[in-house]
């Protein structure tokens, strides 16, 4: 497939959503539905490689891009997924200079605030694959508190994390 | 507060997007934390990046990276942010596809993995903690509480999308001014 259409055809998936696996049903559509370049199957290789890896989940696009054209299709992707990105730039210079007013604070602080609501809800669902057995709710418990707490480096709740589980793994 | 170099801001994304696991809301939530801890963006900036992210197309999370990137160091700042937290995520996740496709199991990975998603949820609700904790004070306390509490309750209970959530907790900043 040529690599400017599956650039495209991931532009078109990512543009028209909101969210990183929202895009998930049009390229389903584009790329297995349509042109029969991937199966249902590697599409399902490609999110589950998004889930399992560092990053948002929108990465999987890499992922189908790679499986569609190689390394110059996840480059494709890669291009597709930030894009759209840099369109809050304009956004942001539009409402900056309105934002020091103080109904426009208020405003923003409210939407922080529904920012740390939704971060909790967001949380839930992964709490539940997240939980598995004591261990993964000390590690849940454990990083809480030491985020809300304390001014320990995120990078170290992490590689602690990471040590914690591999040597759960030895054991 | 203090001034963010270009070299610094590529090591915070590049940092985030190589070790938080969990989706874009874990490494909101990590950012949030860092931003606060290195004392580089205000809680108005990082709310309009955070609100503003979420009206833009695509991964809501890299339209936020775009915008703490430019508020830190303008379209340089936007485009390190991005890259930094992209290309090496894309690299892992394209050797991820490799490994899937060949139909390697590695049980160690998975149980390192396991852990940070655990971490990664942690730290999510210890971010939500922190963000609610720096719109409090003695005295002004009901609203931010009020406010975040009932974002859950919407998110969470009723099932509105994170969009329209975020446009009634607007409305109610609007409205619900403090004195």
């Amino acid at each position: 497939m040529n690599i400017l259409v599956v650039y495209l055809l991931l532009l078109k998936a990512t543009l028209t959503s909101f969210s990183g696996l929202a895009s998930l049903p049009m390229v389903r559509n584009d790329f297995v539905v349509r042109y029969h370049v991937l199966s249902d199957r590697q599409l399902n290789t490609a999110v589950a490689a998004g889930r399992v890896g560092p990053g948002p989940l929108g990465i999987y696009v890499v992922s189908v891009g790679y499986l569609v054209a190689g390394i110059r299709g996840a480059c494709a992707g890669w291009l597709a997924m930030i894009t759209p990105a840099f369109l809050i730039i304009p956004m942001i210079c539009f409402l900056g200079s309105r934002a020091e007013h103080r109904r426009a604070k208020a405003v923003t602080r409210a939407v922080l605030l529904a920012g740390a609501g939704l971060l909790a809800s967001a949380s839930a669902p992964l709490a539940r694959d997240a939980v598995t057995g004591p261990l993964s709710l000390i590690i849940v418990v454990a990083s809480l508190v030491l985020i809300a707490l304390t001014r320990v480096d995120s990078l170290w709740i992490m590689l602690g994390a990471a040590v914690v589980g591999l040597l759960a793994f030895q054991l | 507060m203090p001034q963010a170099r270009l070299d610094e801001i590529t090591r915070l994304f590049f940092r985030v997007g190589t070790t938080v696991f969990g989706g874009g809301n874990t490494a909101i939530a990590v950012l949030q934390r860092e931003f606060d801890r290195r004392g580089w963006l205000g809680p108005e900036k990082f709310a309009l990046s955070f609100g503003l992210a979420r009206l833009t197309p695509g991964t809501n999370f890299l339209a936020f990276c775009a915008a703490t990137g430019w508020y830190l160091q303008g379209i340089g700042g936007a485009i390190v942010a991005v890259l930094g937290t992209t290309i090496p995520a894309s690299v892992l996740v394209v050797w991820l596809t490799q490994a899937g496709e060949v139909g390697n199991g590695y049980p160690w990975a998975r149980s390192v993995i396991a852990a940070l998603l655990a971490a990664g949820v942690g730290t999510m609700l210890g971010a939500a903690v922190l963000l609610v904790r720096s719109q409090c004070s003695s005295k002004k306390w009901l609203r931010p509480v009020v406010i975040a509490v009932g974002s859950f309750i919407l998110a969470r209970t009723v099932g509105l999308s994170p969009l329209s959530v975020i446009g009634i907790a607007a409305a109610a900043g609007f409205f619900w001014t403090e004195s």
